[in-house]
């Protein structure tokens, strides 16, 4: 390579002990019409000569090997060391020849033989020494710059032969190939270094790139070596070619790309993750920028808007899919997000499917931010919650109608309470009646055991009453006879009556007749001064009553009155109606399960003046055979049937001392 | 003047007994007393009484049965019967039991008589 001729003239350093020559050398350099060369500086001795040398002031030496300091092969050796790139034109002496051809061989530009030497001679040597010094430094630079390439890079070269046998590679795959020295593999091949397959499909390549003249470019390939390393590389081959452009080879240049391959295989497997995941998720997932055009949706948007795949619908907007109203109003309400730049979380919204089918949807519109904050689209997840709201209206009307329906179960229940009571007092008088059923059997049965044997002696007893005795005691003790007769009737007429079938003939009757009459049977009781006053409340309402039984309730409180005052005394009979205002204002407690608040009651008050009873008896008054008369005045019965009888009325009937002596009867029906 | 013919039939023989002592010393009442209830039919046939007094509750025979027999026959229909019967109470106003009157025993002479009166009208 030749320079341009430069503007100023090379400089010559002339390192020369003879004064003589140095002048004749001097004007041989300098003279001339056109001399391109100066001579910038003299060193008689080495040791200056190298002190210019290194200091950069010529671009080309004179060096006479004889010198002071130093002589022969030596002069030059030491020279060149100091600078080494300077052209150095030895001057040697007619006997020194063979030293001077010595040093060219060292690497001096080229040797004069002093005497002989003309100027045209010394010009045309110190050009050939200058040019052939620059273009060797561009050579060496060039070298050296391939050299820094090929061994710095981390990537691997090579070049190889018609054969695909190495003849050159760089330190990188020298390391790859486990070897020391990148000579060790020149004249092996793919062979000797990677897996059978990778050396097979590597060898075919460069077969066809030597064949075609076609390089591989950037091709991705996974290699494996025979010391067991895996690794994915991107590797480009190119012929290598003569001078003349005749294939001579390959070369190429690969780089592993293993860690960016799983990198990418990582991103890829994140990638398809996400993408199901979000394909899987029920709801409907999309991003739209800023213009409202979708970038991104999951499979249930695409469902939700018919398309088939994303294609139809990356890049288009609302107002391809529906009506334009529709479209309309979503589109706003996109756009009021990347507007504001607030997300709008969890709102209810009622919307028309594609269908145009009425559905809820629980929404989420986020502003999509780039790298700079600032809004660029909006990423929206809805969720159709069109059953839950269906599910939760149902749920509204079930409860309003467990409402209702607990207002009737209560309601049922009341009734039920109230029918179970009844049930109850059903129950007890079934019972009562079936007690009394064996109870009546068994009268009866005693009845006629007792009965006949009592007709016998009765009849007895008035065929000896029809006869004449003379002892005058007979009649009495006949009376006492009969008496006795007629209280063993009377006992047994009381158990028949106790336990008759109590079947009730219930008429609507007016209470205040069944009283009076009442009286009047037992008018004949009344022997001795008794009076009867009578307080009853006209106009009483009608009950309904078995007239019979009650008849006969009344004849056994009366009698009952009339024997406890013995041959005097007043029976007072007070009847009433009233309405019941409250429980314990007027109504005892015992009567207090019967009646109810509101209800009207027929009363009717019986009071005696006779000698009332004894406190500890009053709990069992009204048990059969119970009786506070003396022996042989009463059955034990009366009050047992005036119970019964009221208790199958549903009435009450209740008795108790009066202050001031005797007992007050009272009894009460339901009007 | 034929004395009445009382016909009674009853299997407690103390009482049938006496009461045919009784009213046949009142006079003028022939007395015929039954104390098995199955030949008060063929008894009666043979009496022919003019009344009758069945008891009701009888080993063997219910008086009502009897009583059926009785009115069943032609010659006896128009017999008068009344029941004897321990089983009633006083508060039972109704005095008959099927169709019949009735008296409770243990009844009383005077009962009777006016009870023989009453339907046979002497």
């Amino acid at each position: 390579m030749i320079s341009p001729a430069p503007a100023r003239k090379h400089r010559v350093l002339l390192i020369e002990e003879n004064a003589g020559d140095v002048v004749l050398l001097k004007a041989m350099v300098d003279q001339g019409p056109n001399s391109r060369f100066h001579v910038v500086a003299h060193a008689s001795r080495l040791e200056e000569g190298i002190r210019r040398m290194q200091g950069g002031d010529a671009d080309v030496v004179l060096l006479d090997l004889s010198l002071l300091d130093s002589q022969g092969v030596e002069t030059f050796v030491r020279a060149h060391a100091a600078a080494p790139d300077l052209p150095i034109i030895v001057l040697s002496s007619d006997d020194g020849e063979e030293i001077a051809l010595e040093t060219v061989h060292r690497g001096a530009a080229e040797y004069l033989v002093k005497g002989r030497i003309d100027q045209h001679l010394l010009h045309r040597a110190l050009r050939y020494a200058i040019e052939r010094a620059q273009a060797e430094a561009e050579l060496a630079h060039e070298r050296y710059l391939f050299q820094t390439l090929l061994e710095n890079i981390p990537d691997r070269i090579y070049f190889k032969d018609r054969a695909s046998r190495f003849i050159r590679i760089n330190r990188a795959l020298t390391r790859i190939f486990g070897l020391e020295r990148a000579e060790d593999a020149y004249g092996k091949s793919d062979a000797d270094f990677y897996g059978a397959e990778h050396a097979h499909d590597a060898l075919e390549d460069e077969m066809r790139v030597m064949e075609t003249g076609v390089p591989v470019l950037g091709k991705v390939e996974f290699e494996t070596m025979t010391h067991g390393g895996k690794s994915w590389s991107l590797t480009t081959k190119l012929p290598l070619r003569d001078r003349q452009g005749k294939v001579i080879g390959t070369c190429g240049i690969s780089r592993e790309i293993t860690e960016m391959k799983e990198m990418e295989d990582q991103l890829a497997t994140e990638r398809n993750l996400l993408r199901s995941v979000i394909d899987n998720l029920p709801d409907l997932i999309f991003l739209k920028d800023a213009a409202g055009r979708y970038l991104l949706d999951n499979a249930a948007h695409l469902r939700w808007l018919g398309a088939r795949d994303s294609s139809e619908v990356l890049g288009r907007t609302v107002f391809d899919f529906f009506p334009d109203e529709v479209a309309n109003k979503f589109h706003r309400d996109d756009m009021e997000i990347v507007e504001s730049g607030k997300p709008q979380l969890n709102y209810e919204e009622r919307i028309l499917d594609i269908q145009g089918n009425e559905r809820w949807t629980l929404i989420s519109k986020i502003p999509w931010l780039d790298d700079f904050g600032k809004t660029v689209g909006l990423v929206c997840i809805s969720r159709d919650i069109t059953e839950q709201k269906r599910a939760q209206e149902n749920l509204k009307k079930a409860n309003a109608d467990l409402a209702a329906s607990r207002e009737e179960l209560l309601n049922a229940v009341q009734n039920l309470q109230a029918a179970h009571n009844e049930l109850r007092a059903v129950q007890l008088q079934l019972i009562e009646a079936e007690k009394m059923k064996s109870i009546g059997r068994l009268s009866a049965g005693v009845a006629h055991e007792v009965k006949n044997p009592l007709a016998v002696i009765k009849m007895g007893v008035e065929f000896l009453s029809t006869q004449d005795f003379n002892d005058e005691a007979v009649p009495l003790i006949l009376k006492d006879m009969m008496d006795a007769v007629g209280r063993a009737d009377s006992v047994i007429m009381g158990l028949l009556d106790f336990s008759a079938p109590k079947q009730l003939a219930v008429k609507r009757e007016d209470f205040n007749a069944i009283i009076t009459n009442a009286v009047r049977l037992v008018r004949g009781e009344m022997s001795g001064a008794f009076e009867v006053e009578f307080d009853l409340q006209s106009h009483l309402p009608m009950l309904k009553l078995d007239a019979g039984k009650i008849g006969q309730v009344f004849i056994n409180i009366f009698t009952n009155a009339i024997h406890s005052m013995g041959d005097r005394g007043t029976l007072s009979i007070r009847t009433y109606s009233k309405q019941l205002t409250g429980v314990g204002s007027n109504v005892g407690d015992s009567r207090s399960e019967s009646f109810r608040v509101g209800q009207t009651i027929v009363v009717a008050e019986i009071d005696d003046t006779g000698h009332g009873i004894p406190d500890d008896k009053l709990a069992k008054i009204f048990e059969p055979f119970f009786t506070t008369k003396p022996t042989g005045k009463g059955t034990g019965l009366g009050l047992s049937v005036a119970k019964t009888i009221i208790d199958l009325h549903g009435g009450t009937i209740d008795l108790r001392n009066l202050p001031d002596g005797g007992v007050r009867v009272t009894i009460m029906f339901q009007s | 003047m034929d004395k009445k013919r009382i016909f009674i039939v009853d299997d407690e023989s103390g009482f049938t007994r006496l009461l045919k002592l009784t009213l046949e010393k009142t006079g003028g009442y022939q007395v015929l007393e039954e104390n098995d209830g199955t030949n008060a039919w063929r008894a009666a046939r043979e009496f022919k009484p003019d009344i009758i007094f069945l008891d009701i509750v009888m080993p063997k025979i219910d008086g009502g049965d009897v009583a059926q027999q009785i009115r069943s026959d032609p010659s006896l229909s128009r017999v008068p019967i009344i029941f004897l019967t321990a089983i009633v109470s006083p508060g039972e106003t109704n005095s008959e039991i099927g169709g019949f009157p009735f008296l409770a025993k243990p009844v009383s002479l005077d009962a009777i008589t006016k009870c023989i009166r009453e339907h046979l009208g002497s």
